[in-house]
């Protein structure tokens, strides 16, 4: 309105989001006259609003109504005529050398990490992560915010081989790291409301790279679905920005932001096309994809009349989405019993069945994960957003991977009721 | 890794600045779009820092001020008691309440023409 169509405005935002709106205005050299009352004013009784209205601004100490009329009415200064857009400083490739324990104090402390330990990316490790791929380290990815409105942050392949090594990944993962980078998607970007996120990886380097699409899939019993899930993370703290209270706002947090639901759809014991297929990659292409939401809202079991009811009475705050995590044996329920051999045709009859508010069949998902020990499946309030293919982020002699790979003890599933009888 | 004390070198972890903004939604963007790199709009702190503030008004007397509900929780019932303060202490100024039918996120031309050609000032609110 000041700018496009001349007209003086007075925002008002809650004392909560002062710093920042002010931030946000001195980045982008224009700093609004805003008025700051008290935090929160939703669900709050009428009475409490009169009283902030007729109180003080608690950042400026003012009455909030004279610095309102003030903001309409007195005169622009000469730093509101002339504004000078603050420009953040870059910063060397390099820390300041120190000792190990000093290195771990700093990045901690700085935010830099999730609070685990960490690998320091030293250049030895990082030139080793860089392995991994065929890019230069220099080649840019993309740029990254947790936040709607402030400045992105860019990044290059040997950016994100930090990120890996500080994830304690191998250079066989790097190449599903890189693709997490070139969505230019947070895992956790900032709402009061604390986004969650889910990654599922499709294709021939579930395999290649060991991970976990069965048993305990999102379970903390896999290296790679570990150490992946954990580098977007990172990866969104570092290039995302993530400053607590001033960038990033969750107000409770979900402690799913730790590792990304990171997990391999099961491809060899689905009866659907795997979903990268659904989303229109071919079989052979490896494909990231990516979810986001708020959180997991139960598990299940039951014939398909069950998962109706359940979406029912848990739709979301925000509307109609859900991504269901169901196992092998849901699915094969959902094609030989009820008749869907494809899930879309099932998201279509779901959505029709509920009738909802957004009648958005592609806003209910199906990703079949798990070990087919028991026919449940997990509900999520998750919107699916996007799948990147990995394969351009491979090396072309392959993927790269250690003499003798790490891998964490696979899950011993009795095929024909032999094994295991000696425990 | 070196220990006893020694000095070791590591890269700095954080992405670079970029110059780059997001920006307000398009009238026609999905709501979810605003966390969304794919729609999220995007400006240049060059662009941005060229923006300028509308002259102030004398006084407020005889005016009109457009209050602007943008649609967060308590955002209608805060602007309804803030029009009720001018209608209490400042009947002179005559206020407009609007409740924002796009989303808070979201572009809304159609408005700010309408606020153009019929008000002196405008508040929003309320955010957060």
């Amino acid at each position: 309105m000041e700018n496009d169509y001349g007209v003086p405005t007075a925002p008002i935002v809650t004392t909560r989001f002062a710093d920042y709106v002010q931030r946000d205005g001195r980045s982008h050299g224009m700093n609004l006259r805003w008025t700051f009352p008290p935090y929160p004013v939703g669900w709050v009784p009428r009475e409490t609003l009169r009283g902030y209205i007729e109180g003080n601004d608690p950042v400026s100490g003012a009455l909030l109504m004279d610095e309102l009329i003030s903001a309409l009415t007195q005169p622009l200064t000469d730093a509101e005529l002339h504004p000078k857009a603050w420009q953040r400083p870059t910063w060397p490739r390099l820390l300041e050398p120190d000792t190990e324990e000093n290195l771990h104090r700093l990045f901690l402390e700085n935010g830099w990490t999730d609070g685990l330990p960490i690998l320091l990316p030293t250049e030895e490790r990082v030139a080793e992560m860089l392995t991994g791929t065929g890019h230069a380290p220099q080649e840019y990815v993309g740029m990254m915010s947790v936040t709607t409105h402030e400045e992105r942050l860019q990044y290059t392949v040997e950016k994100l081989a930090v990120i890996a090594v500080m994830a304690g990944a191998r250079p066989e993962h790097f190449p599903v790291i890189l693709a997490l980078g070139a969505s230019g998607r947070p895992s956790m970007p900032s709402s009061t409301t604390s986004f969650a996120s889910m990654m599922v990886v499709n294709g021939p380097i579930r395999n290649e790279i060991g991970m976990n699409g069965g048993l305990g899939a999102l379970s903390p019993i896999n290296y790679a679905n570990s150490v992946i899930g954990r580098a977007w993370t990172l990866m969104s703290i570092n290039m995302g920005d993530v400053r607590p209270g001033a960038t990033f706002t969750a107000s409770t947090g979900t402690t799913i932001n730790y590792n990304n639901m990171c997990c391999a759809e099961n491809e060899e014991l689905s009866v659907w096309e795997p979903f990268h297929v659904r989303k229109g990659f071919k079989p052979n292409e490896s494909v990231v994809s990516l979810f986001r939401g708020w959180t997991v809202l139960g598990f299940n079991t039951g014939p398909l009349t069950r998962m109706v009811e359940v979406m029912k009475n848990i739709g979301g705050p925000f509307g109609g989405s859900f991504t269901f995590v169901i196992d092998p044996l849901v699915a094969k329920s959902l094609k030989n019993d009820e008749g869907y051999a494809d899930p879309a045709k099932l998201s279509e009859w779901l959505v029709d069945k509920l009738n909802f508010r957004f009648k958005r069949p592609e806003a209910v998902n199906f990703v079949v994960v798990g070990g087919e020990m028991n026919p449940m499946w997990v509900t999520t309030d998750f919107s699916y957003f996007q799948s990147v293919s990995i394969d351009p982020w491979i090396p072309k002699a392959g993927i790269k991977k250690d003499a003798r790979p790490l891998r964490m003890p696979a899950a011993a599933v009795c095929k024909d009721g032999s094994c295991g009888i000696d425990h | 890794m070196k220990k006893n004390g020694t000095k070791i070198t590591v890269l700095d972890p954080r992405g670079q600045p970029s110059g780059i903004f997001g920006r307000r939604l398009n009238v026609d963007s999905p709501m979810h779009a605003i966390h969304d790199p794919t729609y999220q709009p995007r400006d240049t702190a060059e662009a941005l820092g060229k923006l300028k503030m509308a002259p102030r008004l004398d006084k407020l007397d005889g005016k009109t001020v457009y209050l602007v509900n943008t649609g967060f929780a308590g955002g209608k019932e805060f602007i309804e008691e803030l029009d009720g303060w001018f209608k209490r202490n400042k009947p002179a100024v005559k206020t407009v309440v609007v409740n924002k039918k796009t989303s808070m996120f979201t572009d809304d031309p159609e408005l700010w023409v309408e606020i153009k050609k019929n008000a002196d000032g405008v508040v929003f609110g309320v955010g957060g």
